[in-house]
């Protein structure tokens, strides 16, 4: 048996276990790369951006699936948690799968942390397991509090403060259904067409190429597909977040009423292109806090107790301050405070495990498919170098 | 008139929902759907669930009787269906509960480790079956690369015009080959629909007439 018929017969056993590298060493070790964003998943963040802080003005998060799609499309449901709860986005979540229930509330917990002082009922609402989705779809066009009844608490919904401005799909005017299957093609036939709810979709990248029809078509809004739409989610998430133009006013302000007035956010390529924006996103631990020289006078202005060991730590590098928070020690912890701590951490823009998750993944994803061409592009050499001896013979 | 009536009751719901899809009248909208169909469809989905839970133990406990092949495995089933229940009512289904805790650290690994295995399978595939045999396949697998390289970021550094080409592949040849498979299905439903409407089609009886 010649070298090119060893190919050919290859045991798969060698394949996998390649294959389990490609994977597990890019997971274990993970490195800084850029996705690049594609439209149908800047439209959907824009579209959920455009609420911010309106009390007439929700989303609703359809979680169609159960554990065995998580490690797609979990990542994508937390990167949207997150953008919401960021901008003050009213999110009301349900799913027509009873193994969907535990995943709402997992990924609400996730959240959480991040932002520990949402509310159920206030900022966010979870109905839960609804059966029947058909029936509710149609249903909640009309009224949703009459629709769905109560929460996955068992309080009516009538009660909460969260359904203050909101009656049906003209306010809960955005849904994201989450899938591995086409349950998403229910919304886009009934609910867009008889009350003109906008839909987008996070699914497997396997089912992703069913629904470019309707994207293109204009009856999903947006799309999030498979492991790297969560990635360029999760990304824009973090950039925006952290981005700062110059020329706005980011303070929040309030209105005559008390209502929060949230600031518009610029959102363009170019900041995404920006090389200080691809610092926003890194997935790299980070440890260093970074100023300029006015944005540390008034960092450290407003603990002057603490100035002393502020400018202890204080290093220059590249013209920029900067604070490096592997260099506090527990005595210095306990002397500045949980409450500095937290803030220097968070100047940091360390992101924690969970919130980049996909983009940890697609460097698996990575290596994985350049594997796979490998694999393909080695399978045929084999195939024709051993087709060609056979002629020849 | 054993097939009579099942017959007549599928033409009539069919045709109360054509009603219902295309008329915004008060009494198929209101009457109809929200006061008699909806309250009808949240009573009956908890009496469907346990038939389901009841067909599924009568599967297995007959499994278990006759000594079918692969019965010890009905034991798990039981096993793991009573656990749950339990840990779910007396426990709750909060984080902190133990209802939560095996979601988080059995369910969700071993259900995205059997996911995962598609991962390993396709690279098997891909070596062992993906090959340029005749043209069709050659472009089938030059289209496979380059929308699998443009989706990660390795591949954007290969080539920044991989994501456009990849793009147009998408937009162009796998949508025109997607439509004219969706107005096939498309054109399908709607005759089989008539076809059981109209009373034509009516295999779904069983009998074979």
């Amino acid at each position: 048996m010649n070298i090119f018929e060893r190919m050919q017969k290859l045991d798969r056993r060698w394949i996998y276990i390649v294959v389990a590298l490609a994977i597990i060493i890019p997971l274990m070790i993970p490195y800084d790369s850029d996705n690049v964003t594609t439209p149908p998943t800047e439209n959907l963040y824009q579209m959920i951006d455009s609420f911010a802080g309106r009390e007439d003005r929700a989303i609703l998060m359809s979680f169609y699936h159960d554990a065995a799609t998580m490690p797609e499309l979990f990542p994508m449901e937390v990167a949207i948690l997150r953008h919401a709860f960021e901008r003050k986005v009213k999110v009301f979540a349900l799913t027509w799968y009873p193994a969907g229930a535990p995943i709402i509330d997992y990924a609400l917990n996730s959240v959480k942390e991040e932002f520990p002082d949402i509310q159920s009922g206030v900022d966010y609402c979870n109905f839960g397991y609804k059966p029947q989705a058909f029936a509710m779809i149609m249903g909640m066009g009309d009224n949703i509090a009459n629709t769905m009844n109560t929460d996955a608490e068992g309080r009516k919904l009538e009660n909460l403060p969260i359904m203050k401005g909101i009656n049906n799909y003209s306010e809960l005017n955005l849904v994201v259904e989450f899938s591995g299957s086409v349950a998403g093609m229910t919304w886009i036939t009934y609910a867009r067409p008889k009350f003109g709810l906008n839909v987008a979709t996070g699914v497997t990248a396997v089912m992703a190429a069913d629904y470019y029809p309707y994207l293109q078509s204009g009856q999903m809004i947006g799309m999030l597909s498979g492991l790297k739409g969560a990635a360029e989610y999760e990304k824009l998430v973090d950039v925006f977040a952290a981005y700062r133009d110059p020329v706005i006013d980011y303070r929040i302000t309030e209105d005559a009423e008390g209502n929060q007035i949230l600031p518009g956010r610029p959102f363009g390529r170019e900041i995404l292109e920006d090389e200080a924006s691809l610092d926003l996103s890194k997935i790299t631990t980070q440890t260093l806090a970074k100023f300029t020289d006015e944005q540390y006078l008034s960092f450290s202005a407003k603990y002057p107790e603490h100035l002393a060991l502020l400018n202890s730590l204080r290093e220059v590098q590249d013209g920029q301050v900067v604070i490096d928070v592997t260099k506090i020690t527990p005595e210095m912890r306990n002397e500045m405070g949980e409450f500095l701590y937290r803030e220097l951490n968070q100047l940091t823009r360390n992101t924690l495990y969970k919130f980049k998750v996909a983009r940890i993944g697609m460097n698996a994803q990575s290596v994985a498919h350049i594997m796979i061409i490998l694999f393909i592009v080695i399978g045929n050499v084999g195939y024709f170098i051993q087709k060609a001896r056979e002629v020849k013979n | 008139m054993k097939k009579t009536v099942p017959l007549l009751i599928v033409i009539l719901g069919g045709l109360i929902f054509v009603a219902w899809a295309f008329s915004p009248h008060y009494i198929i909208q209101e009457v109809f759907y929200n006061q008699f169909y909806l309250p009808w469809v949240y009573a009956s989905t908890g009496f469907a669930a346990l038939l389901g839970v009841i067909s599924l133990s009568m599967m297995h406990s007959s499994k278990i009787k006759r000594k079918a092949p692969k019965w010890q495995y009905s034991y798990f089933f039981f096993a793991s269906f009573v656990i749950t229940s339990l840990a779910g009512f007396i426990g709750g289904t909060q984080k902190g509960g133990l209802l939560m805790w095996m979601f988080e650290n059995m369910q969700m690994p071993m259900s995205a480790t059997m996911f995962s295995l598609l991962a390993f399978y396709m690279a098997s595939a891909a070596y062992k079956a993906f090959r340029a045999r005749s043209p069709e396949a050659t472009v089938l697998l030059l289209a496979a690369i380059v929308v699998m390289l443009a989706q990660v970021p390795l591949g954007v550094k290969i080539s920044k015009h991989l994501p456009t080409i990849s793009q147009w592949i998408l937009d162009v040849p796998n949508l025109a080959s997607k439509r004219g498979i969706m107005l096939g299905v498309g054109l399908g439903s709607v005759a089989t629909s008539l076809k059981i409407l109209l009373g034509i089609e009516r295999s779904y009886l069983g009998g074979g007439d």
